[in-house]
């Protein structure tokens, strides 16, 4: 049984076809990439299956459950937690207090008992927290716990996205542009990241990225979207040398 | 240790102060009684409204609806009940509770709306609520109409009222020392990454409504007893738009902020009653002094860059100058005509109240405490400093 599996998902906006027909399927523990030009339905795709939008047609089974259509907070209880393309943390909470707000998923005392800041509830606050920065240390920001999200650089906004979104545990972490706007060293430390939280957590891993040099050392298969339609799947070498990867990238006299 | 230790002298700070007050009572005037019972009560509005609006992010103006909805249903209470029965010592903490049920109720109707609007247009919403709750209490033959209805028993339980406070603040601040006040805060800073992680946004709006204007409900119920009279003047629009300019000049999100800028808003028109008269030509020069002075301060905080002692020669010297200003001004703008006539001082309290406003607005518009709390570590950290200062050794 696959971990996620769109089965032919579609979605239209009044006369446009953002994302047509799109199959594909992930296995528990997969590191999958997921590629195209600008406009290809990407984030679309990353909508879908986090139930910001519902699908026109077809249908995204999760876990051998039917998901469609589920609302974004219950999706993210059975546990597909993701990144924005266009960072989203909470301004202006610190660094630990974003992780916090993922690890609520796993809160346990009623709102009664924290309104009268009742043990059970004081204690439970204290051991997410405590979590939270263990994994803040784990993604190298536990320097930067207490400063306020919006004041931190581009690089370890975009890395206390991915520790927030770790902080659901979930089993399929969708990671939107992960190394957009990075520098080569920091490319270089999130590959190393990514792939320790595939190993040590054994979670899945969805990824769209534009860097081809970082998906194709990272992603173990590759899906190339374009125009909304699928147009390749396969691991990275048989991707590198697709004709019709290339024309869309490059235009069609490059095929 | 050290925090149950703080937590001790915390709750030891506010016994004390609960018993002060009540042992101090009875030496005050009937007016200052009235003042300190409504001086709590909008405290507690302050604070609740600060729930919806500082913590959670729904712009709601609609604040005094609550507060009348849990008057008149004390009012309505106080009407139904034998006399017998509402002479009984625990008779106005249980009206509260009903009341604060019963507002509870409306702000569930109003949380639901607030699930689809945002900002401008959930502020119209909350906006067009008071005002059918304000023309349903005018025209109800059961409601008293516009005359309003008298509530029994008249008492003012002062303990009762800042139980109320202390409860709504603390309320407030345990919800924020929480992984579930932390979603709040959420919802308000980006509600589509909330619901990624798992938030369920719904839940959280509805259950700051209903948390705030239950809150305001139940002090509703002890203005209705402790003035022993509900009308709808009491919950006019301009009650709303108080409690709201008191959450954000205290600084939206704060606790502490909403708790004495509920204080000091409440205290200065009161304080300004007996105000001299004078001419509008002499409140004309006033105002031209002090528009000069403020934007002189407001240059040199925002964009000069010198030694403090510089800064405040500038501030003094600029005052000086303001001073100047009304002196040469005053005769020539009160000899002419239109400007002659004499504004009573019982008046003027709400201009220099707007004009108070708007200086502090101009000078500090994050509000008096911008985002930050009142705590035992950062009054340590200042005392610290303030000892570093003094024996000279550099921070």
């Amino acid at each position: 049984m696959s971990l996620l599996k769109l089965d032919c998902a579609t979605i239209k906006f009044g006369g446009l076809v953002a994302v047509n027909s799109v199959s594909f399927a992930l296995e528990t523990g997969d590191l999958f990439g997921l590629i195209g030009p600008n406009g290809a339905g990407k984030t679309t795709c990353f909508n879908i299956i986090t139930g910001i939008y519902a699908p026109t047609s077809g249908s995204i089974w999760f876990n051998g459950a039917d998901i469609t259509g589920t609302p974004v907070n219950k999706i993210a209880q059975l546990g597909i937690c993701r990144t924005f393309q266009n960072i989203r943390l909470f301004k202006a909470l610190t660094s630990l207090e974003n992780v916090m707000v993922g690890s609520y998923l796993r809160h346990k005392s009623t709102l009664a008992s924290a309104l009268c800041h009742l043990p059970p509830a004081i204690r439970e606050s204290q051991e997410l927290r405590e979590e939270s920065m263990r994994l803040l240390t784990a993604l190298e920001l536990d320097e930067v716990a207490d400063v306020r999200s919006a004041d931190l650089s581009y690089g370890m906004q975009r890395r206390l996205e991915i520790a927030r979104a770790m902080a659901t545990q979930p089993k399929l972490l969708l990671l939107d542009e992960p190394a957009a706007g990075m520098n080569p060293q920091e490319k270089e430390q999130l590959n190393r990241m990514v792939r320790k939280i595939r190993d040590e957590h054994s979670m899945t891993v969805l990824l769209i990225e534009h860097d081809m040099r970082f998906v194709m050392s990272l992603c173990e298969r590759i899906l190339v979207l374009d125009h909304g339609e699928e147009i390749a799947q396969g691991p990275p070498a048989d991707i590198k040398n697709d004709p019709k990867v290339i024309a869309a990238y490059l235009g069609e006299d490059h095929a | 240790m050290i925090f149950a230790s703080r937590r001790a002298l915390s709750i030891c700070i506010a016994i004390a102060l609960c018993v002060l007050l009540q042992a101090g009572i009875r030496s005050f005037s009937d007016y200052v009684h009235t003042l300190i019972m409504l001086a709590g009560l909008y405290v507690t509005l302050a604070v609740s409204l600060n729930l919806i609006n500082g913590i959670t992010g729904q712009f709601s103006i609609g604040h005094a609806a609550f507060y009348q909805v849990g008057a008149y249903t004390a009012g309505v209470l106080a009407a139904k009940v034998h006399p017998a029965v509402s002479q009984l010592i625990w008779y106005v903490p249980l009206a509260m509770i009903l009341s604060a049920v019963a507002a509870a109720i409306a702000g569930f109707v109003v949380g639901l709306p607030s699930l689809r609007l945002k900002g401008d247009y959930l502020a119209i919403v909350t906006m067009g609520f008071g005002q059918i709750i304000s023309i349903i209490a005018r025209n109800q033959e059961a409601l008293g109409k516009a005359y309003g209805i008298s509530v029994n028993p008249k008492q003012q339980m002062i303990w009762l009222v800042w139980l109320l406070a202390v409860i709504c603040i603390a309320v407030s601040r345990n919800l924020l020392k929480n992984v579930h006040g932390l979603t709040f805060l959420a919802v308000r800073e980006d509600e589509v990454a909330s619901s990624a992680m798992g938030v369920n946004v719904t839940r959280v709006k509805v259950t700051a409504f209903v948390l705030g204007s239950a809150f305001a409900g139940a002090a509703g119920a002890l203005f209705a007893h402790g003035v022993g009279f509900v009308s709808p003047d009491a919950f006019a629009m301009d009650v709303s738009f108080i409690i709201l300019t008191m959450v954000v000049l205290g600084g939206t999100g704060s606790i502490t902020g909403s708790t004495i800028a509920a204080v000091l808003l409440f205290y200065i028109p009161e304080k300004m009653r007996d105000l001299t008269s004078m001419k509008v030509g002499m409140l004309l020069s006033i105002v031209i002094a002090l528009v000069f002075v403020v934007a002189v301060v407001k240059r040199v905080l925002d964009h000069y860059h010198g030694t403090l002692l510089k800064k405040a020669g500038i501030i003094v010297g600029s005052i000086l100058v303001g001073l100047a200003i009304i002196s040469v001004l005053k005769k020539p703008l009160s000899s002419v005509p239109a400007l002659g006539t004499i504004v009573e001082g019982s008046k003027m309290r709400m201009v220099v109240f707007a004009v108070t406003l708007v200086i502090l607005m101009l000078l500090r518009p994050q509000g008096m405490f911008a985002q930050h709390e009142f705590s035992w570590r950062w009054l340590q950290s200042l005392l610290q400093r303030f000892k570093r200062k003094k024996v000279g050794v550099p921070a």
